[in-house]
């Protein structure tokens, strides 16, 4: 190995990555995926647009209209209405849902247990009618208590590791994996398909330079450039969107440098199928993006995936990550964790073999 | 010395090139002459050590059978590969590449060596200045010099002319003989320039994946000498072309001294091809003396200037010739006439009227035939499927439409691949299929963008023999444009573009009447100089 010619072509690399403007793309992208889609992606429901047909006009009644009023969740409004009209907002996208209290409902309620509140909820959306059933059924079971109702048991809950229930706080590392996939394989793909599709690569193919040499200097810049991306991202994260760091810096360094490398692993064989820059890029942004978001436990958790999913999920070096970059944020529990440490060397162990079936596959003469 | 021993490449089921042999020793020039995919790159490569290959090379007494095993000869040699400047780095300065390619390749600084190819190769003012901001031919000197930076034994060019203007040429040719008698190289050089041919000590000629013939170019026309008669004539057997024919049986003509390209004809007249007929119909047309007029052309992309008031007449029944290096302004010049491309400055008139506005255009595209570069036909539909598409565009009805699909493919002989795709043919039919597309909806003008670039030499004298025919029996006018300054032999008159500006515009007859006894090549590298 030639240290002269690995410092030759790494010079010419940043040269080139310096007056192409590609420098720009590979500061610039990362960070602008975590921003948009750290604002874009909101699971949490909020202000849903809230019905209340008071048909009882009582103490009660009114106590729960105030109970719907003054929660963030719910943006409620007391309508005169009747049943069908109130299904006619909901099929006009005018309202989430709709609550009616019947007539004499707190009478009922007194004197005998049956007693019956009607809701009704838009379920074109799953996830946000889920959500929307929670929550009424706590204002109520609430209400109840607050109101002298037994309840057998009391819900003493409280959310461990993300307390205040951010969306940031969940979503934010989670686009840090996605992103630490995507762009350090399209920029490590594209400074070789480059060479192939312009010709540059002849210089390669036909001189004594060897494939190490040629691999080392191809590979440590995007290594490099993205190194300090881990830098930046952590800052966006913390100061940003306010995520909080509470586990190893070090832990997270490391597992990002690592990870970084099964990037570009991804984008050296990339590189060794392909020989046009668009389609190197449309290649490795379909298999980075679609494990990337799919298995990263951002949309969903993995341990409630079952059967294909849950075994494609674990062929992702993504979830491995993010679940070191979860610990890292918000768990604190670092090395102490088996599991970690397992993910941790599950990690090595892609970045090693990526690079070294990469490294096989790429020959010095045309195809 | 090099040797090759029954070298064979395939490109998956597809042979490259079959059972080359040959032998070249130190300070030879072995050149590889044929029409683009004959072979030529893919022994190139074999012998770089760039392409997997069937058969032994041995070089300097180390026998290598593989890219693997031709590691150990690499510090010895230097590839340039086909195209204008492959191996340079738009973004990289003359210095920057002394300074990368003099690291990759493990040498030391020779200041005085340096400067010495930068001087001759006229980049010596130039060396800040990045290598996407260079011409064409700059391009071509810088990736010549950077091959002979590592002083190598053995020096593979592959085709390191084609599309280079006729003065960087010389230039390049200069450099390379110097280096051949003080360095004592062997030098491996591909040209599609036949002229060139007698520059090598030693040639291969290649035709369809084979070396057809070998030998100095002296010993090669002598071969045929006895096939050589002077004149052109129309028979099956024997191929005319450039004022010389070739025929195996006895004629009864005046013999003439023999052309190398005479070897080609020769060599598919002894497989038993046979000479296409061509005979067209008169048609009576009454056209202006004028058929097509430019004042004044200009196009500019943003400061750079592509075509500079360019003033042109294209006259009825005519062959016009647009000759010039690559990116001299042809094909843009040749875009505007078409209304492909918005004029900047100038005025166009076509048949007598102005160009102004998008009906005129359209009206425009239906008298003109345009057949562009690299031909621009589908590779996914075949021959017939291609035609029929043309012929729709057109507004041709099914019935005119099958009728001149029968009547062109049975005139310029490509019937028999009609069902064939285009990228499966060899580029002179597709190139003859092209010029029946541009022909389909009868033209009044046809353009032609560089339709013999690549094509072997019995397809290009079969082309000009039908754009002759064409332009007497149809009383077609053609705008042709090339870059083998050669061909402005067949033309009726030329003009010569040079970086965007009009150098020469003069009848073919009274060029060689002003400058009798030199070869086109000659002629247009004294307006070359003359224009600075």
């Amino acid at each position: 190995m030639k240290v002269g010619v690995i410092k030759a072509y790494l010079k010419k690399e940043f040269i080139d990555l310096w007056r192409s403007k590609m420098i720009i793309m590979v500061y610039l992208i990362p960070a602008m995926i975590v921003i948009l889609f750290g604002y874009g992606i909101r699971m949490e429901v909020i202000h849903s647009r809230t019905v209340i047909i008071d048909r009882d006009d009582t103490k009660l009644s009114h106590e729960i209209i105030r109970a719907f009023s003054t929660t963030k969740y719910f943006d409620a409004k007391v309508l005169n209405i009747t049943d069908n009209e109130a299904l006619k907002l909901i099929k006009q996208n005018k309202a989430d849902l709709f609550i009616i209290i019947p007539h004499n409902f707190e009478k009922n309620l007194m004197h005998s247990s049956d007693s019956e509140i009607a809701v009704y909820i838009d379920g074109s959306f799953p996830l946000r009618a889920t959500t929307l059933e929670g929550y009424v059924q706590g204002v109520f079971l609430n209400l109840l208590e607050k109101n002298g109702v037994k309840v057998p048991f009391k819900i003493n809950q409280r959310n461990f590791f993300n307390e205040s229930m951010r969306d940031e706080n969940g979503i934010v590392p989670g686009l840090i994996g996605l992103t630490m996939l995507i762009a350090p394989a399209i920029i490590a793909a594209l400074l070789i398909v480059k060479e192939k599709e312009v010709g540059t690569i002849f210089n390669f193919y036909s001189s004594p330079v060897s494939k190490i040499e040629f691999l080392i200097a191809k590979l440590i810049p995007p290594f490099v450039l993205y190194s300090l991306n881990t830098f930046i991202l952590f800052l966006i994260a913390v100061y940003i969107f306010k995520v909080p760091f509470k586990g190893s810096f070090l832990l997270y360094f490391l597992a990002s440098e690592i990870y970084i490398a099964i990037s570009i692993g991804i984008g050296l064989l990339v590189s060794i199928i392909t020989s046009r820059q668009v389609t190197a890029l449309v290649l490795t942004v379909l298999i980075t993006v679609i494990p990337g978001f799919l298995y990263s436990g951002i949309l969903m958790p993995i341990s409630s995936m079952t059967g294909e999913s849950y075994i494609e999920a674990h062929l992702f070096p993504v979830m491995y990550y993010n679940h070191l970059l979860y610990d890292a944020f918000l768990i604190a529990q670092g090395f102490n964790s088996p599991k970690n440490v397992e993910y941790f060397f599950i990690l090595i162990f892609y970045a090693i073999a990526l690079l070294f079936i990469g490294s096989l596959l790429l020959k010095k003469e045309l195809k | 010395m090099l040797e090759v021993r029954n070298v064979t490449v395939k490109y998956g089921n597809i042979v490259g090139v079959r059972n080359v042999s040959f032998k070249a020793n130190s300070g030879e020039i072995i050149g590889f002459i044929g029409a683009d995919g004959a072979g030529k790159s893919s022994t190139m490569h074999a012998i770089a050590g760039v392409k997997r290959f069937e058969g032994e090379i041995v070089f300097n007494g180390y026998a290598y059978h593989s890219p693997k095993e031709a590691e150990k000869i690499k510090p010895y040699l230097s590839l340039m590969p086909q195209g204008l400047g492959l191996v340079l780095y738009d973004n990289l300065s003359v210095k920057e590449h002394f300074e990368f390619f003099r690291n990759i390749r493990g040498v030391k600084k020779d200041i005085d060596y340096e400067t010495r190819l930068l001087k001759m190769a006229g980049l010596y003012e130039f060396q800040d200045r990045l290598a996407g901001h260079l011409s064409g031919g700059m391009r071509q000197k810088l990736s010549l010099i950077l091959a002979l930076l590592p002083r190598p034994k053995l020096l593979i060019l592959d085709e390191p002319t084609t599309g280079v203007d006729p003065i960087s040429r010389k230039e390049l040719w200069e450099i390379v003989d110097e280096f051949r008698k003080k360095e004592g190289i062997i030098a491996l050089i591909s040209t599609a320039y036949m002229q060139e041919a007698e520059k090598m000590d030693k040639l291969l000629l290649f035709d369809e994946g084979e070396v057809i013939a070998k030998g100095n170019a002296k010993e090669l026309k002598e071969s045929i000498k006895d096939y050589t008669y002077e004149g052109e004539i129309e028979r099956e057997d024997c191929f005319s072309f450039n004022n010389r024919t070739y025929c195996l049986k006895p004629l009864n003509l005046k013999k003439a001294p023999p052309l190398l390209e005479g070897v080609f004809f020769v060599n598919a007249l002894k497989k038993g091809k046979k000479n296409l007929k061509i005979n067209l119909e008169e048609k009576d047309v009454k056209l202006p003396e004028v058929v097509v007029k430019a004042v004044g052309l200009t196009k500019k992309f943003g400061n750079f200037i592509a075509d500079d008031h360019i003033d042109l007449e294209l006259k009825s029944g005519e062959i016009l010739g647009l000759l010039g290096a690559n990116g001299a302004g042809k094909t843009t010049f040749i875009k505007m006439l078409l209304g492909l491309y918005p004029i900047d400055e100038g005025e166009l008139y076509l048949l007598g009227k102005r160009i102004k506005s998008y009906e005129d255009r359209l009206e425009l595209k239906s008298k003109i035939g345009y057949m562009s570069q690299r031909f621009a036909l589908y590779e996914e539909m075949s021959v017939k499927e291609n035609m029929e598409y043309f012929a729709k565009m057109h507004d041709l009805s099914p019935k005119e439409t099958k009728e001149k699909i029968e009547y062109f493919s049975t005139l310029f002989g490509f019937k028999k691949y009609l069902n064939d795709f285009p990228k499966d043919l060899p580029l002179g039919i597709n190139q003859r299929f092209s010029l029946s597309v541009a022909l389909l909806h009868e033209p009044v003008v046809l353009f032609l963008d560089e339709p013999t670039s690549g094509v072997d030499t019995i397809a290009r004298a079969t082309f000009w023999r039908f754009l002759r025919e064409i332009k007497e029996k149809w009383k077609i006018s053609i705008l042709i444009t090339t870059h083998y300054m050669s061909e402005a032999e067949y033309c009726d008159r030329v003009v010569v573009l040079k970086r965007g500006k009009k150098i020469v515009d003069e009848e073919v007859k009274k060029l060689h009447e002003k400058f009798p006894g030199l070869s086109f090549e000659e002629i247009f590298i004294k307006y070359y100089e003359e224009s600075g």
